[in-house]
């Protein structure tokens, strides 16, 4: 009886004091983050300190993206420990980052190195990053040099963050094409003898006429145009207008010098809906366009029944891949980049650039950011570049006496393969990481899907006929040579601050148009008009002003400050 | 224990359920036996197909799963999702760190739950009224993400194994269901014993403990469930220590990770995904829930046992 | 005194009630049910209650970055955000629309069942189908709804079965009208959940006393009297309970289901509450929304809940608090 009252009160004190705790809590926590600007401050006292094998560092990293552990003795982390001494310490990210970040800021608990996001600069969680490059990181201030005041952030014009992808080293020449595009079956092509259609209507008279000869295609009914438009996947819907007009992929608006401005309810989209419409009534429309969800849209194209669609490329990859394993190659597809009017110029494909509010930032709580910079400088040499694309030479890839690097079908067949990759490649620090984009400084390609050679490897019979059939040396060709990126350009990576009105506008805009539109293009032809009218009404009860206002805000800061030097 | 359970409730059951239906005969337990079996096997065809369905499918190749109209045979054979599943090696620890919290979470709540709803179903006591409120409205409200992350870390609990256990310790749900089923047992047999002497706590133990077992068979089940499953605690509190990870969390992102790993133009583009990758979301989520959930899914037929002992009060007399 | 000491040997319960007083008597006397509860009491204001100084945060623009004394203050402006939004009746709406049909199918479909399975004979069998039944519970929803979509499809197996049977000769496009959604919701509850809905039946039953059965053959009751007269009433306490308790969950209508089989076409049926809160609330780091969204459920909750309770009173049912 007295032990158990001895342990009770034990029990009631601890309550007690953790109840204590809990309300000094309230008034301290995050007060942690103050610390933002004194890591230049710090940068002298430990500068002697060199990054080898000799002084092992732990550095450890919070990636925004899943992604999973590497196994222990992958070879390519082991390489850095050994060489570098720096190991390091991942953290995955699985769920909703918004909540992971909510807490991390809110408790002060950030690991050393950090991917990018705009909520983390606002708290003041990463450290500026142009001194410590200056001083500490040779390499990456070549690397970043024509890029230097792209990177800065347009509220303090300071450097936050590395971006991971889009620092070019020399002209880069894609032989894939990842974006936008509306797509038609190769079959297509073949049965009408390789026609290039230019405008919406040469398209889809194609796919009728294709449609209305085979009605069927392995026992399943022929789908003429198929239209994605699931969850946050809803480009399939609302991007074409703005291809279709001559313009590259600015998001939610079409800019004109320098100027941005929505495009969901003007003349140039609603002509693209109606002609979504009369296809409808045509019946070359799926009827579960609208219900279906990114399975049933894959399963779709992998059966090989649907003619065309409007895509981003790299969102149907896993299709094509099952109809090459399926030997169906030719319901794979080619990319037309379409108009209007034939005599406007398309711009569907764009240059590279830079991936802003991406890679790694140094955090507040870094105890030893100079060495962490330069580590990664080390990293972004070409030969550890090498190790982390190709591999290790001899084991992942070959080099040929002309001093190009190869690869057997053995090794190509080992980069698809998830459980190898784990322990031979270091894909959660590079994903991340800043990267030399391009070709090394022998001619090789940085990546091996853009060696030339690795590429013609690729390519079966049946693909060799129909760029020989059109006269081209990859399906990039098919797109006009894009022009030099305007100096804002894009305005999709406008970061229209969460919360704000501007960010609620787009979301709403986008809500409508989810809305509306499958409405409009599912209605008989002769009531179009009035969802139509509609649906613009509807938009205009927005404040799409703050929206425009925002794009426009930063678009301007961007013209101001990113001209070259 | 469990064996002898088993022993012992053959016979008894028999028993009952004889006493229960004499004679059954007649055309109107035929119709009803037969459209009661009838129903049932619907039932069964009903509720497994989805989860036979997810197995065959974790056999399958992806990019053929793709093509859709996997139902319940495997096209193209296939080890490959589960390779992946098991690749990284972290989920051996993984799985000890859920067994375990699974276990310990289980215990305490029985435990803990069933003694607070023992005085709660006692109509004298004076705090029955307010601790049974208090308790009850934890089911409506929740502080938030960010005030329960402070709690927990000034509790000392991020990055700690206890923050799987200590804050879901007490479900105000399970503590009601007790307290209903206690309030079904005969208050004659709590009088007899207080008359012998007892006081709360050993009625509580030698009396109402062992009547529960249904009622807790069914609560241990709940919670053994919610713990297993539950992965929102390591995604919050301890996601940077790999070596606290939770089974479902590390299956979080096996999945969350080949999701990306197909829709992330930068990875399509460039480097890394050079070819197709033959796993597919849709196969390793489907080798992910096998994985996740056959586990767990053998406690069931464990716990059966108890819901159909029968509380027969009659003979807990001893 | 005398009175006091006898309070802990409940003779007569309903007086008992009425006689409540706190004393140190009766502290002593009940000291071991003290014991055994107060710890817990305050084990539960620590990870429940203390926390709750955390829906301030409704009240200001809460940036996770600043401390208490930095934040500021903005009033009701996030509640307004949400009662003044257009959609905001009709989210509110589908949420009581479908939460009410999940709530009632949920309770027949599983009660029916338990009372079904309580009448197979043949104890293998019976453990099958159980085991059998609550498998779908443990898919997770993106599983499940993945199936749903697949069945419903204009070529899905519910609209060849119907075509065959001829009952239609179009396929419906079950996911494009919002006529159906609300059904197709709680269906798919039903098909996940039925099965282990039932768990909690099935113990209460196995509490029924077997001699009440006996006592129902010897005057003569057949299978649905005894269903209707033994084992229902046995089972009634546990309803009652659950029933309250689900009452109080009435704007728990989830978000997953509905976003995963909702699109463009059934927004205006699809969208609940949860759904709102999380586009305008979390995905916008907007964690001030958010938290007024949940004071606002709580508040519906507690009141629902209390008022199911005093009804339950009302009716001379078991009660929950």
């Amino acid at each position: 009886m007295g032990d158990r009252k001895k342990s009770l009160l034990r029990i009631g004190a601890t309550a007690l004091l953790s109840l204590g705790v809990v309300l000094s809590g309230c008034s301290s926590g995050g007060n942690n983050t103050k610390a933002a600007n004194t890591g230049n401050s710090t940068a002298k006292n430990a500068s002697s300190e060199e990054v080898n094998a000799a002084n092992p560092l732990e550095i450890s990293v919070f990636l925004g993206e899943a992604g999973q552990q590497p196994t222990a003795d992958n070879k390519i982390y082991k390489k850095i420990k050994d060489e570098l001494g720096v190991t390091f310490k991942f953290e995955f990210l699985a769920g909703d980052k918004n909540q992971k970040l909510g807490v991390m800021i809110a408790g002060g608990d950030y690991p050393d190195l950090i991917s990018a996001d705009t909520k983390l600069t606002a708290a003041g969680a990463v450290i500026p990053l142009e001194d410590l490059i200056e001083e500490h990181a040779p390499n990456l201030k070549k690397h970043y040099e024509k890029y230097w005041n792209q990177m800065k952030d347009p509220n303090d014009g300071h450097i936050y963050y590395l971006p991971n992808y889009g620092a070019y080293n020399g002209e880069v020449s894609d032989t894939y094409y990842s974006g936008p595009a509306f797509w038609i079956q190769k079959a297509v092509l073949k049965e009408f003898n390789y026609p290039t259609p230019k405008t919406l209507d040469e398209y889809f008279d194609l796919i009728a006429k294709y449609k209305e000869k085979y009605p069927t295609i392995d026992g399943k009914p022929t789908i003429g145009f198929e239209i994605l438009n699931y969850d946050w996947k809803n480009w399939g819907l609302l991007n074409a207008p703005q291809h279709l007009i001559g313009h590259p992929n600015d998001g939610g608006v079409v800019v004109n010098d320098g100027k941005g401005e929505i495009f969901a309810d003007k003349d140039h989209a609603k002509k693209y809906y109606q002609k979504l419409n009369e296809i409808n009534a045509q019946g070359l429309l799926d009827k579960e366009a609208f219900t279906q969800n990114y399975d049933q849209y894959m399963a779709k194209l992998s059966s090989g029944a649907v003619l065309g669609m409007f895509d981003q490329h790299w969102n149907f990859g896993s299709a094509e891949d099952s109809l090459k394993t399926q030997e169906k190659l030719e319901r794979t597809y080619v990319g037309f980049p379409l108009v209007y009017d034939s005599s406007t110029k398309d711009y569907y494909r764009d240059r590279p650039s830079l991936n802003l509010n991406n890679g790694f930032g140094i955090t507040v709580n870094a105890k030893n950011p100079e060495k962490i910079i330069k580590a990664l400088d080390k990293l972004i040499t070409e030969d550890w570049q090498k190790l982390m694309t190709w591999g290790v030479e001899g084991e992942d890839y070959m080099v040929n006496d002309a001093g190009r690097f190869i690869r057997t079908e053995e090794q190509r067949d080992n980069t698809t393969d998830a459980t190898w990759k784990l322990a031979n490649k270091a894909d959660a620090f590079y994903a991340t990481a800043p990267k030399l984009e391009g070709y090394f400084s022998d001619g090789n390609a940085t990546a091996a899907s853009n060696q030339p050679e690795e590429y013609q490897a690729s390519l079966k019979p049946f693909d060799k006929e129909v760029l020989t059939a059109y006269g081209f040396n990859s399906y990039v060709d098919f797109f006009s040579a894009p022009p030099e990126n305007p100096i804002y350009y894009p305005a999709w990576s406008v970061d229209l601050v969460e919360g704000s009105p501007a960010k609620i506008a787009s979301t709403k805009l986008n809500e409508t148009s989810t809305k509306y539109l499958p409405k409009a293009i599912l209605a008989n032809p002769s009531e179009f008009d009035s969802v139509w009218s509609e649906y613009t009404s509807a938009i205009q009860k927005l404040d799409i002003k703050s929206y425009e206002d925002r794009i426009n805000e930063v678009l301007k800061w961007r013209i101001d400050n990113w001209s070259v030097k | 224990m469990m064996m002898k359970n088993t022993q012992m409730s053959g016979p008894k059951n028999a028993v009952m359920l004889s006493r229960r239906r004499p004679g059954s005969s007649g055309v109107e337990p035929f119709l009803f036996n037969t459209f009661n079996t009838l129903f049932m096997i619907f039932l069964v065809i009903v509720t497994l197909y989805p989860f036979l369905n997810t197995i065959v499918v974790s056999f399958n190749a992806g990019n053929d799963t793709i093509r859709g109209g996997i139902y319940l045979w495997p096209r193209q054979f296939t080890m490959q999702n589960y390779n992946a599943v098991f690749a990284s090696g972290t989920i051996y620890n993984a799985f000890l760190i859920s067994v375990a919290r699974t276990v310990l979470s289980t215990l305490l709540n029985i435990f803990l739950t069933t003694m607070l709803a023992y005085t709660l179903s006692r109509r004298e006591y004076v705090f029955r009224k307010p601790i049974t409120t208090i308790f009850v409205l934890t089911m409506y409200f929740n502080a938030g993400l960010i005030p329960n992350y402070f709690l927990m870390k000034d509790l000392h609990l991020i990055n700690n194994f206890l923050v799987y256990v200590l804050p879901s310790m007490i479900s105000a749900f399970n503590l009601i269901v007790i307290r209903t089923y206690i309030g079904t047992i005969p208050e004659s047999l709590v009088e007899s014993s207080r008359i012998d002497g007892a006081g709360d706590f050993k009625i509580f133990w030698r009396i109402i403990f062992p009547l529960c077992k249904p009622v807790l068979a069914t609560i241990a089940l709940f919670v053994a469930v919610g713990a297993w499953n539950s992965w929102f605690d390591a995604f919050l509190y301890t996601s940077s220590r790999q070596e606290l990870s939770t089974l479902q969390y590390e299956l979080m992102k096996l999945l969350s990770s080949s999701v990306n790993a197909n829709s992330n133009p930068s990875v399509a583009n460039g480097v890394g995904a050079e070819h197709a990758t033959q796993v597919t979301p849709i196969s390793i989520r489907a080798a992910v829930t096998v994985v996740a959930s056959v586990p767990i899914l053998m406690v069931y037929p464990f716990m059966q046992k108890y819901f159909v002992v029968g509380l027969n009060v009659g003979s807990v007399k001893e | 005194m005398e009175e006091i000491a006898t309070v802990a040997k409940p003779v007569n319960p309903k007086k008992q009630r009425n006689n409540k007083r706190l004393t140190w008597a009766i502290i002593k006397d009940q000291r071991q049910l003290i014991y055994m509860s107060v710890p817990l009491l305050a084990y539960i204001i620590v990870f429940a209650y203390l926390p709750v100084w955390g829906w301030t945060m409704a009240f200001q623009d809460y940036k996770p970055a600043r401390s208490f004394s930095q934040q500021d203050w903005v009033g009701f402006k996030h509640f307004q955000f949400l009662f003044t939004d257009d959609n905001f009746l009709r989210v509110l709406r589908n949420t009581l629309a479908m939460s009410v049909i999940n709530l009632i199918l949920g309770f027949t479909t599983a009660i029916v069942l338990a009372l079904l399975l309580n009448e197979i004979k043949k104890m293998f069998w019976k453990r099958t189908v159980q085991t059998i039944s609550y498998l779908p519970h443990f898919l997770s929803w993106i599983i499940v709804t993945g199936i749903v979509a697949t069945s419903l499809a204009s070529d899905g197996i519910i609209n060849d079965l119907l075509m065959k049977l001829h009952l239609i000769d179009q396929p419906i496009m079950w996911l494009s009208e919002g006529k159906y959604f609300w059904g197709v919701v709680g269906a798919s509850h039903v098909w996940k959940e039925v099965g282990w809905n039932t768990i909690i039946y099935l113990a209460a039953m196995a509490s029924i006393d077997p001699a009440l059965y006996e006592a129902a053959d010897i005057d003569g009751a057949n299978r649905y009297q005894k269903m209707w007269n033994v084992t229902l009433p046995g089972i009634k306490a546990t309803i009652v309970i659950l029933l309250i308790m689900s009452i109080g969950h009435i704007l728990e209508a989830g978000f997953e289901v509905q976003y995963l089989l909702g699109n463009g076409l059934v927004v205006d049926w699809s969208e609940t509450i949860d759904i709102f809160v999380l586009k305008y609330g979390i995905a916008q780091g907007n964690y001030s929304l958010a938290t007024a969204g949940g004071i606002f459920k709580s508040v519906v909750s507690i009141t629902m809940l209390l008022f199911a309770n005093w009804t339950a009173k009302r009716l001379g049912e078991e009660r929950l608090l």
